[in-house]
């Protein structure tokens, strides 16, 4: 039975190895959460990287070719993403990859890309180990919990006056290493730990949690949640009638949370990389295009995809080939400009240079009211 | 003292919400013996249609939950006629395939169609802070529960006074015997199966109103359910409350006192205590074991 | 009896050539996973097909060998070859426990009970933070030394043969098992409890082994996993697994050693051909598990035999009738 099909098999994958040598396209594959849990925010990746192939291919495409991007769904489950993995790689010969949006999903085909030498950037994983692993082929453009903390620790602390802060996470390697980072770094500037709370992700209802919260006694609360726990969790603060001040991290604030949270989102801080209401001409233009394209202002994570396909993209016209330590090298030489700042890359693999931003929402809308750039990590 | 009696208010509220969730699986897993795994989804349906007729259609809260149950009620006489009926006499196993692949195929076609953003329904009253002495509570939280306990009483009114509740009563206590009395068993099974979707879905439109309706819920509602379901005995409408109470409660006050980290694993032990020293429920009066 | 030895000796050698033949890597790892599952569905088959009962918690000892072999690797530093049997041992302790609790029920209770346990091990897992890293995993379970050097190409083969090493230990075990008196006496169990009683048969004893059987081949494929993906997380707890072993064992069909790896074969390939349709892939898959359950309930193997029974019973019929009536024409007794 099995050599019947095997045969057949054998020769797909020949004659789409042969088709990949007289390929005209350059393809980038894609591994991000399309259904599960975070499927939302993997959608507004997907959506960010679509957008930004498409106006690369309008002003020419890369090396004299289109680009083509190759979309797996991870599901950001590791072994599902390591298969994805696997076929972009052999099946599909991709020459880059971006993905696999959670942290555990990437640190899992980290390994595979590095055997493989294929190029892999993240716009999204946070976990700050995953660029001390030594992976050469791997390249983080975002922020890790521990430069956002770091660069927003003394901020939140002075301007906000906080003397004591409840933190409040979703109990997964981001919700928890987001609670980590940035009570250390409050308590490093003065501010006491009242409570440390983790929630299942997909609870609904946060009353005991936030019965505990009101106990302790804090005059704010920081919350590390996504968009579908945190909008639920904000409303019930307010039902609840907490008159802590709210700030958090997470996919705070995108007009989706705000529209999901209604008036409870107002005078929440949240400490992001990216917000549709940053004013620069960058992000004005890509706002525009974006919402053109997809009927809303893009988050956090549509800025993501779009920045890391950008930044792949422009490292292959910078190599002149697809040539993966070409590729690599001019990874390295990155200087690109995106909306929400400048993105170069340390030895190691690590973004900085880019802005973050602290917001409040004031009348349903995001509004900037600190922001810094994040320094190169020592 | 406050915090106790917030925690156990808490678990009270949350408690008849379980309770409503699971009592159409009190129905269909504790008399017609079908594992439904569906069951959930029929939960999240129920959530987004409502949220479909509200936002949507512009219908008001309460004739919405009129439309939802009309809908429901409908799916679920299908489901069961087109799809249960055949593998009914097969013993339990064909049909917790049936209802697993249900629900997969469910839950992923929703995503298709409605996409993975959770979505609002306007409930009929707002979220305004009730104070109960020291106890904070909402207006539409009441109005929830109230809603939950009406819904609970219809539904054990129509179990224990109409034709087709006797019916269904004499139906699963000897098919055959019913089926020689001049029931048509088939509609019987059917008629069940389709109120305890339409309850699945009310409580879904309803607690959509509180929290939010998501198409990715329906695995960990299943699972809850089960758990009440054990718990309050198979088929016992009091053991469906009391049960959802009693997990309530338990999670809540688990989650305040040790850790809200690790809360669902009450119910789990709960139903591993359940099913190893009490099989047929806490309020059972047979002896005998599973 | 030989049917089934045959066939299983025949896919053992054309799984073993199968890397020597083909050298594309993507195809090796759909080989691999293919072996990965069959392993899976064949102890998940021992407690489906031979106990008779519908274990929902058989991730729980896919997950504990996972673990247990990333543990293993990772704080003691112990190589492949000692991680998979050890994790394989670990597995079906934990077998022993959760059996001799679970055992005691039956129908949709073990069902529940079963799913329970699945649940409550990956909460732990999710939560244990000094033993299991918690949400975050663990990364970086060793590869076996002799690849560090070897190419990618190499570096699949040899897994291909050490799953396929796995593989013919599982299947070797389950026939053992089987054909022995413990695996007819299991049998016997199934198809009537209160008969096997009668005879003498404990039935809790025999459910006892086959379940712990399982649940040894189930830590195996864990361990290997660790090892092949290289990264554990708590989501080896979770239903997904679970429904596609479920999946395999019934498309295969239940009861028999040959169902798992037929339903392994196809079903890997299935998921795999499906993500062509990418979004519409799970959709599909749900419609694909309602049309086997409704069409197919006893599975390929179930349906194959049953056209062989039906075969041997129209050849025996006529014989009879033949024979009725030849004798009836000589006017002798029947």
């Amino acid at each position: 039975m099995r050599n019947i099909l095997s045969v057949p098999l054998a020769a797909v994958a020949l004659f789409g190895s042969a088709a990949a040598y007289s390929q005209e396209t350059i393809k980038i594959g894609l591994v991000q959460p399309l259904t599960g849990s975070v499927a939302y925010n993997g959608q507004a990746d997907l959506n960010g990287s679509k957008l930004a192939v498409e106006e690369r291919n309008k002003a020419g495409g890369v090396l004299g070719k289109k680009v083509e991007l190759v979309v797996e769904d991870g599901q950001c489950k590791p072994a599902n993403s390591v298969n994805a993995t696997e076929k972009l790689i052999q099946k599909d010969k991709v020459v880059a990859l971006s993905g696999a949006f959670c942290s555990s999903a990437t640190a899992a085909i980290m390994p595979v890309a590095e055997r493989y030498k294929m190029p892999l950037i993240t716009g999204v994983s946070s976990k700050a180990d995953l660029t001390e692993k030594g992976n050469k082929y791997f390249f983080r453009a975002a922020e890790t919990d521990a430069l956002l903390s770091r660069a927003f620790a003394k901020i939140l602390a002075n301007d906000l006056k906080l003397k004591s802060v409840a933190y409040v996470g979703v109990n997964d390697d981001w919700g928890r290493g987001g609670v980590e980072e940035f009570s250390n770094d409050l308590s490093a500037a003065g501010v006491k730990t009242a409570a440390k709370e983790y929630f299942d992700h997909g609870v609904t209802d946060f009353y005991t949690l936030l019965t505990k919260v009101r106990a302790s006694g804090a005059d704010a609360i920081f919350v590390a949640a996504e968009t579908q726990d945190g909008s639920i969790l904000v409303k019930q603060i307010k039902e609840l009638g907490l008159k802590m001040r709210v700030f958090g991290v997470g996919s705070w604030a995108t007009p989706d949370f705000i529209k999901l949270a209604g008036p409870a989102a107002e005078g929440i801080y949240a400490a992001v990389p990216y917000v549709s209401t940053y004013e620069s001409p960058r992000n004005v233009e890509f706002v525009k295009n974006y919402t053109a394209a997809y009927k809303e202002p893009p988050g956090k994570y549509g800025n993501a995809g779009y920045n890391a396909l950008n930044i792949m993209m422009d490292a292959i016209a910078r190599a002149g080939s697809t040539d993966s330590e070409k590729i690599r090298e001019a990874l390295h030489k990155t200087d690109y400009n995106a909306p929400n700042g400048n993105y170069k890359f340390t030895d190691k693999g690590q973004a900085y240079g880019f802005s973050l931003v602290l917001v409040q929402i004031k009348d349903q809308s995001p509004k900037v009211v600190a922001s810094t750039s994040v320094d190169a990590p020592k | 003292m406050d915090l106790f009696l917030q925690f156990l208010v808490n678990g009270l509220v949350t408690g008849s919400f379980y309770a409503l969730s699971a009592l159409g699986l009190t129905l269909i897993f504790g008399l017609m013996r079908v594992v439904n795994f569906a069951h959930g989804e029929m939960y999240m349906l129920g959530g987004i249609l409502g949220w479909f007729v509200t936002a949507r259609l512009g219908l008001d809260f309460f004739s919405g939950l009129v439309a939802v149950a009309v809908i429901m009620a409908t799916f679920g006489w299908l489901v069961d006629r087109v799809l249960i009926e055949r593998v009914r006499d097969q013993g339990e196993e064909p049909g917790i395939l049936l209802t697993i692949g249900l629900s997969i195929f469910l839950a992923n076609t929703a995503l298709l169609l409605v996409g993975t953003a959770p979505q609002k329904i306007e409930g009929p009253v707002g979220n305004q802070l009730v104070m109960l002495g020291p106890i904070v509570t909402t207006e539409l939280r009441l109005f929830a529960v109230a809603t939950c306990a009406l819904l609970i009483l219809a539904a054990h009114l129509v179990v224990r006074k109409t034709k087709l509740g006797s019916a269904m009563r004499a139906t699963f206590q000897d098919p055959m015997a019913a089926r020689l009395a001049g029931i048509k068993i088939e509609r019987v099974y059917a008629s069940t199966f389709a109120l305890g979707c339409t309850l699945a879905a009310l409580a879904g439109m309803l607690l959509g109103s509180i929290y939010s309706a998501q198409v990715s819920i329906g695995g960990l509602i299943s699972l809850k359910a089960f758990v009440v379901v054990i718990l309050g005995g198979m088929g016992s409408f009091a053991g469906a409350i009391l049960g959802g109470l009693i997990l309530g409660v338990a999670e809540s006050m688990w989650g305040g006192y040790v850790s809200t980290g690790l809360v669902d694993i009450v119910g789990f032990s709960i139903v591993i205590a359940t099913l190893l020293f009490k099989p047929y429920g806490l309020f059972s009066t047979r002896s005998e074991r599973a | 009896m030989k049917l089934e030895r045959n066939t299983i000796f025949a896919f053992l050698l054309i799984a073993a050539v199968f890397p020597l033949v083909v050298s594309d890597q993507y195809i090796l790892h759909i080989g691999i996973l293919v072996l990965f599952y069959a392993v899976l569905a064949t102890s998940l088959n021992l407690v489906m097909g031979y106990v008779g009962e519908f274990s929902l918690g058989h991730t729980a000892f896919l997950g504990i060998g996972a673990y247990a072999a990333a543990i293993l690797s990772l704080r003691l530093g112990l190589p492949m070859w000692a991680t998979v049997p050890l994790a394989g041992v670990i597995a079906a302790g934990f077998g022993v426990v959760i059996g001799g609790i679970t055992l005691r029920l039956q129908g949709p209770f073990f069902v529940i009970v079963t799913l329970a346990f699945a649940e409550v091990l990956r909460l732990v897992a999710n939560n244990w933070v000094s033993l299991t890293n918690g949400p975050m995993g663990l990364a970086g379970v060793l590869q076996p030394a002799v690849m560090a050097d070897a190419s990618n190409l190499f570096g699949k083969q040899l897994y291909f043969y050490i799953a396929l090493g796995i593989a013919a230990v599982a299947l070797y075990l389950s026939y053992r098992f089987v054909y022995s008196g413990v695996g007819r006496a299991a049998v016997t169990v199934r198809e009537n409890r209160y008969v096997a009683q009668s005879v003498g048969i404990f039935p809790f004893a025999y459910a006892m082994r086959a379940f712990v059987l399982g649940s040894f081949l189930a830590g195996m494929a864990g361990g290997f996993y660790a090892h092949y993906i290289s990264f554990v997380g708590s989501e080896v707890f979770t239903f997904s697994f679970m429904a596609t072993m479920i999946i395999m064992v019934l498309v295969g069909g239940k009861g028999t050693l040959i169902g798992p790896l037929v339903g392994a074969l196809l079903i890997t390939l299935l998921e795999e051909y499906l993500r062509e349709a990418k979004e519409l892939r799970l959709s599909i898959f749900g419609l694909i598990v309602m049309a086997i359950v409704l069409f197919l309930p006893r599975g390929l193997m179930g349906f194959l035999a049953s056209r062989r029974e039906l075969r041997t019973e129209v050849q025996e019929s006529t014989q009879a009738g033949l024979a009725a009536v030849a004798p009836a024409a000589q006017g002798g007794k029947a």
